[in-house]
Formats: C-alpha cells, sequence, structure tokens
C-alpha cells in the first residue's frame, strides 16, 4: 500500500486552502476564480483516481495526524470505498458546477466570494464523507450547513434567500447538534470517536441500552440534512439559491449527508426492529408526499426540490429495510440521483437564465428555440422517472423488487409496494409535466427574453451527466459496476449480497410495478394537466399542511413568546432581586454541607447545627480561657466592636428612607474593623481598610445624588405585600450575615497547627527581601494572584465606566438638590457667572486647604509606596492613596476645573499598570528564572541612603498605577454625570424656549 | 504597655498627665456634644478633642518616645499640623451643609441676624487665588 498519507490530507485541504486564495482576489478576476476552483476540484478527482486501484482491491486508506491522542481524539481520514465514491461525486459534479457557474452567474455578481464558498462548502463535504473520526464528521457536518447559509443567501439582498438561508441553516444546523450528541453517545457505547473501530464493533450498538437514544439523536441529525418529512420544508425555501448551487448541494452533496452518514452507520445500526419502524415510514412518508406535492409546483426549481424530497425518501426508505440488498440499491440510487438530478438543476438554470422565468404556466413550446437543452432534459427527466434503457429505472426496479421483499412482518410491510408503485407514478407524472408543459405545447409568447440554446460550455456539464445517465442505463455492467462495487463494498465489507445489474430481468413482479408506474404515471399527468395549467399555486390536498408556516409558528414561539416568558420568569432589571438571587443562593451553598452531612432532614440539620455550635463555643478551651480569648475580650476592644455593630444594624435600619445616614454608618462600622486590625498589630490592613473605607463611600456618596427619591409617603410601600417582601429580605439578611460570621468565628477560633502563614514570615526576608510579610506575599510570593486580581480591578473599573457612560438618571433626579439651588441663587445676586466656583463658593476656605494639601497627599503617597516593601504601605496602599489627592480635588473645585488643569487619563494608567507588572514578570524569564521571580539587593542612593531595590518594586509600580487609574476612572465616571445631566437639561431647555418662540411667532 | 517602668520617674509622671489631660479634655468635648442641644452649639464640643485633646496626647507622645528611644522624636509635629489644618475643614463643611438646610427648610435665624457667610465677607478679588 502506498503511503496515503499526503494524498488524503491534500484532497482534504486542497478546496479549503483554494477556497482561502479565493476570497482574496479582487471581484473582477472571474476567470482567474473559476479557473482555481475548477482545477481545485479536477484535482481532487484526479487524487480520487489514483487511489481508485487501491480502492478496487478493497484496500482502505488512512492517514492520521495526533490531536488530542489523552482523549481518543485523532485527525484521521479515512477512505474506504463509499467513502471513494462520494469523494468523485462531490469532485466531480463539483467540477462540472464551477464550469456551469462560471457561465450562469452574471458578471454584476462577485465571483471570488461565490468560488471562495463553494470551494469551502467543497472541502466540507469532503471533509463529512472521508472522515475517519465521529466527532471530526460532525465538525465538517456542521461547517456543511454553515456553508450552504452562506450559498443560499449568496444574493442577500434579496429578502427570499435570507429568510430560506436562515430556515436551512436552523433546521440543518439543530440536526448538526442532536447528531453530535448521537455521535457521543456510539462513541461512548464503543469506547472510541474512530470509525475504524465503530464500524468494526459489530452488535455492540445494537445491543447497548442507549441504543434508542443514540438512534434517535441520529436519525434526528440525519433527517433534517436529507430534508425528510417532517423537516422537508427547509429545502423547497432554499430553491432561492443560484441554481449551480441548488445543482451541486440540493442534488448531489449536502442533502445526501443525511443518506450518506446512515448508509456509513448501517452496518453496526440497522440490525434492530427500531431501526425499521423510524426510516421506513419517515422514507414512505416523504416519498409520497414529495412525490405528490411535486407534481403541483409551479416553479421549475420547486418541482425538483420536492421531487429530491421524494427521491431522498425513497432511498431512506430503502436504508430502512435492513436488508442488504436494499442497501445496495439505496447506494445505487444515491449516485443515479446525483447524476440526473444534478443535469436537470443545470437544465433549469439554463430556461431560467435563457428565457427569464421558471414558472411551468408561463414557459411552453420551448423545444423550438432551445433543442439540445431539451433534448439533455428529457434524456434526464426520464432517469428521473424511472424510464427504461436509463440509470434511474435500474435503481428503481431493485427498489421495488425490494419493497415486495418481507422484512419486518406487519400490514405496513405489506402495503409497501402498492406505496413504491402509487409514488412511482407520481414521479412519472411530474417528470412528464416538467417536458410536456416546459418544451412542448403552443409556444409561449410573453417571455421576459428570447429563448435559444446556450454557450456550449454551459451545456456540456448538463450533456455530460445526462450522457452519464444514457451509458449507465445501457451498459450498466460496463460502467457503474465497478464503482458500484466499491461503494458496496465500502459499506457491508463481507455482508455484500450477490446483485445483478442486468436491464432485463425477465418478467418480474418489480417489471409489472415499473409498467404500471409509468402507464399509471401518464394518466394521472393527463387527468391533472388542466388543473395544473390553470393558476393554483400548490396543492389540492396539503396545501393547508404547510411545514415552512408550523416552521415559522415554532421559532416565533421560540425565540419570541417562550423567550419573553422565561425572561418574566427569571429576568429582571432591577437590581434588589439580582441581589436577592445572590444572597440566597449563596447562603444555600453554605447551608449545603450541613445539610448534606445531616441527610437533608431538617430536624438532623438543626441538631447538627447544634452540636457544631457546642463543639465551637462551648467547647472547654473556650470556659477554660486560653491566652488569645482573653485578648478578644478585652473591654476597649469590645467598645469599639458594639459602636461598629451599632453602626452596622444602624446602616441597615436606615438603608430604606435614609441613604445618606445608612452610608455615614456604614463607614463608621468600617472604621471599627479598621481599629479591630490595628488592634491586633495588622498595620497594613488597616491602613488598606481605612483607605478602602474613605475611597468607597465618597464614591458612594456621589453615586447617591442620582438616586431617586425615596420618602415614607410613598403608599405602595405601605402595603401589606411590601411589608412582608421586607420582612424576607429581613430573614435573608440576617440568615446570611449569621452565616458569614459563623463562619468566621469557625474559622478563627479552629485549632491552628503550622500554617502556611509562618512559612511565608520565616521565608519573607531572607528570600523576598522584604521585612513586610503581606507585600512580599503580595507581590512576590503570590505574584500571579495578584496580577490576576490587578487584571479582574482593571475590567471592573472599565465596566463602571461603560455603564455609567450610557446611565441616565430618572427624571425626578434631574434637578439640582435644593441646595445647590439655593446656592446657585445666592452666589448669582452677587458674583459675575464664569468665575473659578471657589470665589462665588461656599468652599472658601475648604477648597484652598484641600488644593494646598495635593501635593502633600501625592507625597504621601510616593511615602507609602516606597517603603511597602519593608513597612506598612504598598503598591495598593499608595495607588489609594493618589487617587483620594485627585478625589479631593474634584470635590472641591469640581470637575471643569480640575480637568481644565490637570491631565488625568485613567485608562492609560489601568493599561500602563497591568503592563508593567505582567512585563516585570516576563524579565525574570529573560535570566531564565520562571514567570514573576523577584530579584532584590540594596542599592546606596545619594539622598535616601540605603535602599532596597526589589524587581518586585516595578512589579508594585504597576499595582500602584493600576489600582490609581482603576478609582480615578469610577471617580470620573461619577463626576461627569452631573455635567453631562446638565448639559442635556440646558439643551432641552433652549429646545423648549426655541418651541415657545416659534409658537409666539405663529 | 510594660515600657512605661523602664522611664526615668518625672517622664513616666510628665507622659502620663499629658495622656490623661488630652484624654479628659476630649472626654469633656464627648460629654459636650452629648449635652448641648443645638448643632450649631454642638459643633463646637468636639474640638476640644481635637486641638488640646490631641494636642496632649502627641505631646505625651513625643516625650515617651523622645525619653525611651534617647534620641528627639518629633515627627508628631506634623500630626498636629495636618489635623489642625484639616479638621475645620469637616467643621466649616458640616455647619455650612446644615445652615443651608435650615435656609431651605426656613429653620434658620433669620439672614440679618445671622453672622454673615464667608463669602459675605471675603469678596472675589481679596483672595489671591488665581481666577480665570
Amino acid at each position: 500500500m502506498p503511503d496515503a498519507k499526503l494524498p488524503l490530507t491534500l484532497m482534504l485541504f486542497l478546496p479549503f486552502a483554494s477556497s482561502a486564495a479565493t476570497a482574496l482576489m479582487p471581484a473582477g478576476a472571474r476567470n482567474l476564480v473559476a479557473w482555481l476552483a475548477g482545477l481545485t476540484a479536477l484535482a481532487v478527482f484526479g487524487l480520487g483516481l489514483w487511489a481508485a486501484p487501491e480502492i478496487y482491491a478493497g484496500t482502505v486508506l488512512r492517514a492520521q495526524y495526533a490531536w488530542l491522542p489523552e482523549y481518543g481524539l485523532n485527525f484521521s481520514i479515512r477512505l474506504d470505498g463509499f467513502a471513494w465514491a462520494f469523494a468523485m461525486i462531490v469532485s466531480g459534479i463539483g467540477a462540472l458546477v464551477v464550469l456551469y457557474a462560471r457561465y450562469y452567474m452574471s458578471p454584476d455578481d462577485s465571483a471570488p466570494r461565490f468560488f471562495a464558498f463553494l470551494l469551502g462548502f467543497m472541502g466540507a463535504m469532503l471533509g463529512v464523507v472521508i472522515s475517519g473520526n465521529l466527532i471530526q464528521l460532525v465538525f465538517f457536518w456542521e461547517l456543511t450547513s454553515l456553508f450552504s447559509f452562506l450559498l443560499i443567501a449568496y444574493w442577500h439582498h434579496k429578502d427570499a434567500a435570507r429568510d430560506g438561508a436562515r430556515m436551512a441553516l436552523t433546521v440543518t444546523a439543530a440536526g448538526g447538534l442532536s447528531l453530535f450528541a448521537g455521535m457521543l453517545i456510539i462513541g461512548h457505547i464503543v469506547g472510541s470517536y474512530e470509525l475504524d473501530v465503530v464500524l468494526s464493533s459489530g452488535r455492540t450498538i445494537v445491543d447497548h441500552a442507549m441504543y434508542p437514544a443514540a438512534l434517535a439523536l441520529v436519525a434526528f441529525g440525519a433527517l433534517t440534512k436529507s430534508a425528510q418529512f417532517p423537516f422537508h420544508f427547509w429545502l423547497p425555501r432554499a430553491m432561492t439559491a443560484p441554481t449551480p448551487v441548488s445543482a451541486y448541494l440540493h442534488s448531489a452533496t449536502m442533502v445526501k449527508a443525511g443518506v450518506f452518514l446512515l448508509a456509513r452507520m448501517w452496518p453496526v445500526m440497522a440490525a434492530s426492529d427500531y431501526w425499521f419502524w423510524v426510516f421506513t415510514p419517515v422514507g414512505a412518508a416523504t416519498l409520497l408526499i414529495g412525490a405528490f406535492l411535486a407534481m403541483f409546483q409551479q416553479d421549475l426549481k420547486g418541482l425538483l426540490a420536492y421531487s429530491t424530497i421524494s427521491h431522498l425518501g425513497l432511498i431512506v426508505l430503502l436504508l430502512g429495510l435492513g436488508s442488504p440488498l436494499a442497501a445496495v440499491a439505496a447506494i445505487f440510487h444515491m449516485i443515479n440521483h446525483a447524476t440526473f438530478k444534478a443535469s436537470l438543476f443545470m437544465a433549469a438554470g439554463i430556461i431560467d437564465h435563457e428565457a427569464g422565468t421558471r414558472d411551468i404556466r408561463q414557459l411552453g413550446g420551448l423545444y423550438r428555440a432551445m433543442p439540445i437543452t431539451a433534448t439533455l432534459a428529457m434524456a434526464a427527466a426520464a432517469a428521473m422517472a424511472g424510464v427504461p434503457l436509463l440509470n434511474g429505472f435500474l435503481s428503481k426496479e431493485m427498489f421495488f423488487a425490494e419493497t415486495i421483499e418481507s422484512h419486518v412482518d406487519s400490514a405496513f410491510d405489506h402495503t409497501l409496494p402498492y406505496l413504491a408503485t402509487l409514488a412511482g407514478m407520481f414521479s412519472v407524472a411530474y417528470s412528464l409535466r416538467l417536458i410536456d408543459q416546459v418544451f412542448f405545447g403552443p409556444e409561449a409568447t410573453d417571455l421576459p427574453r428570447k429563448p435559444h440554446d446556450p454557450a456550449i460550455w454551459m451545456l456540456a456539464p448538463a450533456a455530460l451527466l445526462a450522457l452519464m445517465c444514457l451509458l449507465v442505463g445501457v451498459l450498466p455492467t460496463w460502467t457503474i459496476s465497478g464503482f458500484l462495487s466499491a461503494a458496496v463494498f465500502g459499506v457491508l465489507g463481507a455482508l455484500t449480497p450477490e446483485y445483478s445489474l442486468a436491464v432485463w430481468h425477465g418478467l418480474t413482479p418489480a417489471l409489472l410495478m415499473s409498467v404500471v408506474a409509468l402507464g399509471g404515471g401518464t394518466l394521472t399527468y393527463l387527468g391533472l394537466k388542466d388543473y395544473l395549467s390553470g393558476a393554483v399555486e400548490g396543492p389540492p390536498l396539503l396545501r393547508r399542511l404547510s411545514g415552512k408556516r408550523l416552521f415559522e409558528r415554532a421559532i416565533a414561539m421560540l425565540s419570541w413568546r417562550w423567550a419573553r416568558v422565561l425572561e418574566e420568569l427569571l429576568g429582571t432589571n432591577r437590581l434588589q432581586s439580582q441581589l436577592r438571587a445572590l444572597v440566597v443562593i449563596m447562603v444555600l451553598a453554605g447551608c449545603w454541607p450541613l445539610l448534606a452531612g445531616a441527610g437533608f432532614s431538617p430536624a438532623a440539620a438543626l441538631a447538627s447545627v447544634g452540636v457544631w455550635l457546642g463543639n465551637t463555643w462551648l467547647s472547654p478551651r473556650w470556659l477554660t480561657s486560653s491566652a488569645p480569648m482573653v485578648g478578644m475580650f478585652d473591654p476597649a476592644l469590645l467598645l469599639v466592636w458594639a459602636v461598629g455593630v451599632a453602626c452596622a444594624v444602624g446602616a441597615a435600619w436606615q438603608a430604606k428612607y435614609h441613604r445618606l445616614v445608612a452610608l455615614i454608618l456604614m463607614g463608621g462600622s468600617g472604621l471599627a474593623t479598621s481599629i479591630t486590625f490595628v488592634w491586633y498589630s495588622a498595620p497594613d490592613l488597616a491602613l488598606t481598610q481605612l483607605l478602602v473605607e474613605i475611597v468607597t463611600v465618597v464614591l458612594i456618596l456621589l453615586g447617591l445624588r442620582w438616586m431617586p427619591r425615596r420618602d415614607e409617603l410613598i403608599p405602595d410601600d405601605q402595603l401589606t405585600s411590601a411589608r412582608l417582601r421586607r420582612l424576607r429580605d429581613l430573614f435573608i439578611a440576617i440568615a446570611a450575615g449569621c452565616g458569614v460570621a459563623a463562619l468566621a468565628f469557625a474559622v478563627l477560633t479552629s485549632e491552628q497547627t503550622a500554617t502556611i502563614g509562618d512559612e511565608m514570615i520565616r521565608r519573607a526576608h531572607p528570600e523576598g527581601g522584604g521585612h513586610n510579610v503581606v507585600n512580599v506575599i503580595l507581590v512576590d510570593f503570590r505574584g500571579f494572584d495578584t496580577l490576576g486580581e490587578i487584571t479582574v480591578l482593571g475590567a471592573v473599573a472599565i465596566t463602571v465606566f461603560a455603564l455609567l457612560r450610557r446611565f441616565r438618571p430618572a427624571r425626578d433626579s434631574f434637578a439640582a438638590p435644593d441646595q445647590k439651588r439655593f446656592q446657585t441663587e445666592y452666589d448669582s445676586t452677587r458674583y459675575a457667572p464664569g468665575k473659578d466656583p471657589i470665589n462665588a463658593h461656599y468652599m472658601l476656605v475648604q477648597g484652598v486647604i484641600i488644593r494646598l494639601l495635593f501635593p502633600v497627599i501625592c507625597a504621601m503617597a510616593a511615602f507609602l509606596f516606597m517603603r511597602g516593601h519593608d513597612l506598612p504601605g504598598g503598591g495598593f496602599i499608595g495607588g489609594l492613596t493618589f487617587a483620594i489627592a485627585f478625589i479631593l480635588q474634584y470635590i472641591a473645585g469640581g470637575a471643569r476645573w480640575v480637568e481644565d488643569r490637570l491631565v488625568v487619563l485613567p485608562v492609560r494608567w489601568i493599561g500602563a499598570g497591568i503592563l508593567l507588572a505582567a512585563a516585570t514578570g516576563l524579565g525574570a524569564l529573560l535570566f531564565g528564572r520562571p514567570f514573576l521571580t523577584t530579584a532584590f539587593r540594596y542599592v546606596e542612593l545619594p539622598l535616601f541612603g540605603k535602599t532596597p531595590m526589589a524587581s518586585a518594586l516595578s512589579f508594585d509600580l504597576g499595582v500602584f498605577a493600576l489600582v490609581f487609574g482603576a478609582t480615578v476612572l469610577m471617580l470620573i465616571a461619577i463626576a461627569h454625570q452631573s455635567i453631562r445631566v446638565y448639559r442635556t437639561m440646558e439643551k432641552a431647555s433652549v429646545r423648549e424656549k426655541a418651541a415657545a418662540r416659534s409658537r409666539g411667532d405663529v | 504597655m510594660i515600657a512605661i517602668k523602664t522611664l526615668p520617674d518625672w517622664a513616666a509622671l510628665l507622659t502620663a498627665f499629658l495622656v490623661l489631660a488630652g484624654a479628659a479634655l476630649t472626654m469633656i468635648g464627648a460629654i459636650g456634644l452629648v449635652r448641648f442641644r443645638s448643632f450649631y452649639e454642638r459643633v463646637h464640643a468636639p474640638t476640644l478633642g481635637a486641638t488640646l485633646g490631641i494636642g496632649g496626647v502627641l505631646l505625651a507622645s513625643m516625650v515617651y518616645f523622645s525619653v525611651s528611644e534617647t534620641r528627639p522624636v518629633v515627627h508628631e509635629i506634623l500630626i498636629a499640623l495636618f489635623v489642625t489644618v484639616t479638621t475645620p475643614v469637616t467643621m466649616l463643611m458640616l455647619t455650612q451643609a446644615t445652615l443651608y438646610r435650615d435656609r431651605a427648610e426656613g429653620k434658620a435665624p433669620k439672614i440679618t441676624d445671622a453672622p454673615p457667610l464667608p463669602a459675605d465677607v471675603i469678596t472675589p478679588d481679596r483672595t489671591g487665588v488665581r481666577q480665570d
């Protein structure tokens, strides 16, 4: 066996490569892209020819690349007879379609875009057929859906094209998802996603308990792709695609993917009654309904689309029968249908192109104007009808013979031959109608264009395909038998039955059925002729049964009504309910271990809580009051805590109607926490807490301005339901608060053995070069965590900015607060407008002091930052202090005054901070150390003396910049709110004045 | 605080006196805060703690650390400076906010009776602050 790796890989990737190259070409290069696309298809075809001897000998060619081998996933290509046959069809018909499309597409259409999509689709389809891995197959499967979407919507300026494309994508991609699930189950059952392993698994899948689920999922995928009833409706709608696309996708390739997959899985999944009862009825229904509907189509391509649905139903029915001979017939019909249907689509495209319409009622007598086209179409249509001496006859004969055989003994099985004959009659009728009403009868007079035969190269592809129909039909053993037996052997392997491709089998029941179908079909057509020539659109009985309407309703239901209902049920615009959900879930998550431990019984849960409390609160250790417990009960600290708790409770109490009070009280409890940290010798934490407290309170304070007014007189607030709601919230809040407190207490009082903290304290100076353990942990030991945290902080700041940028406050908080109004009035009587606000401002003394303090605070920030490595301080604290300096300036002078004088670019500070921190970390890599390794030493600086210089300092500088930038960004976001609102108010008042003036003029 | 035993008696006594004096003054201020009736009166009481009270504690700190470390420790002066500079800011803001609110609600003393606002006294051209 020759090395197949390179040819197989080329086979798969050439189309994609050409697609990318084509997409980059200029729009005018029509011939160039057509040549490229055609040569690509021919190259793939040539590679197929190269592989032919091996394939005919029954070899399976494989190429494999490791992808995620540890998960059993490899990128593998597997070319057996069946895949090869399909690859030949895909590339062969692909080449013909390219040639056809070159003459079909008008110069106004973008040729590179069209051929790029077409080549992409060809690659995806090849991917489906020659994939050696189930997951990979599904990937390419979805890719075909995607490219088909792009191709159907090629004329995207047309509504119908967009709708049709969207519908096709929705249906087939949903099927693809289902198929993916099915493939996962199959992979689970077999233990491998490799097609080789799956195909050699024998009855493993059928005997597994999950077989029905796998079957249902795979069936949904395959049936939607192959447009089977009741999912057939997307295919007629997809006829809005350019005709070359229909000729390619909707005859030979895309829609064949479904039946391809069924045939592929046939050896390992068909040996079950489920298989029969899923596919045979569906196939039969599709066969009949498709053929019936096809008779009544007035659009040439619509007729072909329904006929395609019907023929695909025939193939599905055959595959569903579960006998090897039926599978042979199915594979044979796949090949035959691809040839005659592609040829017919091309003919329909030629008629549309030359006559300017596809409406069968308008067309007529075209034989005289375009004899060659008419002859080709007649040959292909006869093949479609199953006329002897054409390829369609052979596979249809096999189909009739198979329906007579008994498979799963039942009434349905026994009526199959009659159904098949009926469908055959319909098929003959619509084929006859196609030929008779388009090419014969009275010559059409009102055509948009004067029809004539097209250029030879546009005819050639259709001619070649029609010729193949004829050759295969007359001399099957010389032409198709090798190709077919290779394909059949690829699917059935050792199961391959004896079959004969002879045209004449003697006087068999199948022949009788063919004769009845031909005769009955002719009579049906003659009977319906007058009805069809009328202006009626659509079939008589099934007009109401519109899959399209059902689909649209389902989509409206899903994407509109149900979505609305869900949104009403689960979604909210109110922050309160979101926070409530968050807290409730947190409480539940906290209770989970306790409840789970108690076996979910509430009584036992309470008992376990009791036991736990007893163990922690009432333990002997507690009563004997060992040393740390004494420290805890220092009366002074207890007093601080009492104040803190009172503040916290008061904040909650006042939060509803007196937000300012609540905020101040919150600040008070924060101070209590800060003092606690000082008490327990954690100056770093205390400092941080203090600064965070200041910044938070000030920023919230600035935001309070924009909250809508609340007072106790709002009537809704006094309703019972409102009271109950508040009671419930109170309960939730108490539960959450007590839970967190209990957890904290449990952690603090639990027995501490050697912790990582001791280790870090021991190593901080020798390894990190700093005496401040907290800072060394932040910038060195846990530098990576810090890097992540500051990134989050930056993202949060930008999010806040983005949210506030589009924030429009409630109407009732537009007006300036009383105090501000009062002040402005007062000032306007005394001072000229436009002065520095501080002059005409009640903030005079304070403003001057705050401005004078600006450099002092900045120096303080720098000091805190520099000493951070050894003493309390560091980047975070320094950055916050620096930000406070700016906040104070904004408070004292107003946003406009500050920004006239200081250029603050907080976003750049944020960016620079992250970059600096990351760059410092990367610097370690230059010295061959891991990311974020710190170097340190002491340096003699002229003014400062011996100074510790660690590379962590540069990292910390990044933290500093980021914290500063983030805080100031939020500040600016809030501060600009007032400027913007007054600006909009001014605009509105100007507008009103103008309107009033114009009214006065009138 | 065991270390106070290592100080000479005079220093220990001085430190104790200063700390207690500062604390007592602050305490008086706190009592005043509770006892006074109106906001305008109350504003005055806590300033006792912010000036003399903190002064006493800071002096005590200077004495204690200067003696125990046998070198002059004077950075408390900076603390005193900043406290002195910044406390009035808070007080002024609070008082003015109250005054404005009372005026808006019509509860304030009549403007003619009330002491003039700072902005009334100092005209823009005399502030020395940059003008635009």
